[in-house]
């Protein structure tokens, strides 16, 4: 049955969430050397308030899977999982602590790297806090699901419904809102709080526009899961779009205006933080460009069937050749012209190509 | 009316529906068969929700790979099992299928009264009882101008009531709009009342004539 439960709950969590764990590794591991990340856990060992910091991002993680985990339970087609409730207590809630532990993985590989670290430097208190922080977790996250199994029509608290008509390009807006509050909230405010900050950073150094484009890059790339949540959404629920007489371009054109809005807040956050340095105009063309890059990503993961491990290595590739391109000086205006001929072309050649499958 | 010639149909390389050659006249057509026999494969390729090899002709006029707008305006499809955004309203789905299937003024109006959607309409879906969600799909199924008019089983949890207004309405539009329907059902096809011009059965991915009349 563990089998069967992995395949339901940890490939799909893993699958879809592909994308933010590319940024953690990047933002965790590509920017840090491997020393100066052990210095910041030998840090965070000797500061309860570091590593309380550790400890609330944890949290927000196992708030992540849980989340998850009760999405899929209220699935219509996991309905039939109800009978899992059947299943005796103790094996059932051994089950959850199974699938717990998987989905905590990552937490639990770090944990266990900074517990070879507190034990290095005999940090015996933190290294305490840290196991047990790690079984709450675990502990928590298993009666979450298992509440949620027997309570699966609970009275919470719910967005108002809409007393006007709500146009096609806010249908996936409001699906991942509601539906899928915490990957907004976190793509949302990676995006947002990296294009502050290296607004910010600017002016602190003897830096130039390449500073934006590749914060630009990141941004985007933090945006690289949301065409495969757009195409999963629609494949699920909205079947008679491809009955729908729609032209390649209408077609292309309501997209570009879902993305828009959802892009737009980081228009307001680089115009409210525009180093003194930099023309306004430059960065409107520079959120222009990442509106268009991810409308590229949208033209490539909609149609095909991309496997999510063949997209990471798409998204690592694109990280690696966009950070060498922007190194050697290709401007904005290029990006930008890239960015928006790729999103269309890509865009046109999946509704020209045909296939058996 | 419908001319389907080479159609191979694949998921992940295994061939599921194989149509070499199949006309369909004007009229209503019943297709029959047991679960999995590739039913609701053919109508989701018809309706060209699904991509396919070979061709599907329409009136031998619209193909429905080099004419994908004028095809899709003219061909409908309604789910066996229809599925919604549950914070989405039939106001909102109307409004955006009506408009690009082009409806006429009042058709919206007469559909919600005789599916008895207008009890509903500003409800959202996922509120729904399978039977309200049928009947939305039904009526988003009939709306625009179309020729050809694909019912996955459209028997499936609908009210009898509903279901005779529904019937008289494809007799209705039949007889004064030459509209043709392909349907699906596991139920007693005899309950529907309508004149059949062909029974076919679809097994194991192929398609045969039981009774046709041309």
């Amino acid at each position: 049955m563990l089998t069967f439960l992995n395949r339901i709950f940890v490939g799909p969590f893993y699958a879809r969430n592909a994308g933010t764990f590319l940024v953690i590794v990047l933002l965790a591991f590509g920017f840090l050397s491997a020393r100066e990340h052990k210095a910041l856990i030998t840090a965070a060992l000797g500061s309860p308030f570091l590593l309380a910091i550790v400890f609330v991002l944890w949290g927000l993680y196992l708030l992540k899977t849980t989340s998850f985990v009760r999405q899929a339970l209220s699935a219509p087609e996991h309905l039939f999982l109800q009978s899992f409730w059947l299943v005796p207590n103790v094996t059932r809630y051994v089950l959850w602590l199974a699938i717990q532990i998987a989905l905590l993985f990552p937490i639990i590989a770090y944990a266990g790297w900074m517990v070879q670290i507190a034990t290095t430097y005999q940090k015996w208190d933190s290294l305490s806090a840290i196991v047990i922080y790690v079984m709450i977790l675990v502990g928590v996250g298993a009666a979450m699901n298992d509440h949620r199994l027997r309570h699966p029509s609970p009275d919470t608290f719910r967005l108002p419904n809409f007393t006007f008509k709500l146009p096609y390009e806010l249908f996936f807006p409001t699906y991942w809102l509601r539906h899928e509050p915490l990957s907004f909230v976190l793509t949302k405010a990676f995006s947002g709080l990296l294009l502050a900050g290296v607004c910010r950073l600017y002016p602190t150094d003897d830096y130039d526009q390449r500073l934006l484009l590749i914060g630009l890059l990141l941004a985007v790339l933090g945006h690289s899961q949301v065409g495969g949540q757009v195409s999963a959404f629609e494949r699920q629920y909205l079947l008679f779009l491809q009955n729908l007489p729609l032209s390649w371009l209408q077609r292309f054109g309501r997209y570009v205006v879902t993305y828009g809005l959802l892009w737009l807040p980081e228009l307001l956050i680089l115009i409210r933080n525009c180093p003194a340095e930099i023309r306004l105009d430059y960065v409107v063309w520079l959120w222009l460009t990442g509106w268009g890059w991810i409308m590229l990503m949208h033209s490539l993961a909609y149609k095909y069937d991309v496997m999510p491990e063949g997209w990471l290595t798409g998204v690592i590739a694109a990280f690696v050749i966009g950070l060498l391109t922007i190194m050697f000086g290709l401007p904005v205006g290029a990006w930008l012209v890239l960015g928006w001929l790729g999103a269309v072309g890509c865009w046109y050649r999946s509704f020209t190509t045909r296939s058996l499958t | 009316m419908l001319t389907v010639s080479n159609l191979t149909k694949a998921y992940n390389g295994r061939t599921v529906l194989t149509v070499p050659a199949l006309h369909l006249p004007s009229g209503i057509h019943y297709f029959r068969g047991g679960n999995g026999s590739g039913k609701t494969t053919f109508f989701r390729t018809v309706a060209g929700l699904l991509p396919f090899s070979g061709e599907i002709l329409l009136d031998n006029q619209f193909e429905i790979n080099r004419d994908p707008v004028a095809y899709r305006m003219r061909v409908n499809y309604a789910e066996a099992e229809p599925l919604y955004p549950s914070f989405l309203t039939p106001r909102d789905l109307v409004g955006f299928v009506g408009k690009a299937k082009q409806s006429p003024a009042g058709q919206v109006d007469t559909l919600l009264e005789t599916l008895g959607v207008n009890k509903f309409w500003t409800q959202t879906t996922g509120t729904f009882s399978s039977g309200m969600l049928k009947k939305l799909s039904l009526l988003l199924a009939l709306l625009g101008t179309p020729q050809l008019v694909l019912l996955d089983e459209p028997l499936t949890t609908l009210d009898i009531a509903t279901a005779a207004r529904l019937f008289d309405y494809i007799r209705q539009l039949r007889a004064e709009q030459n509209v043709s329907f392909l349907l699906t059902s596991h139920q007693d096809i005899s309950l529907t009342g309508l004149d059949l011009t062909g029974t076919w059965q679809v097994g194991e991915g192929v398609i045969t004539a039981v009774t046709e009349q041309v």
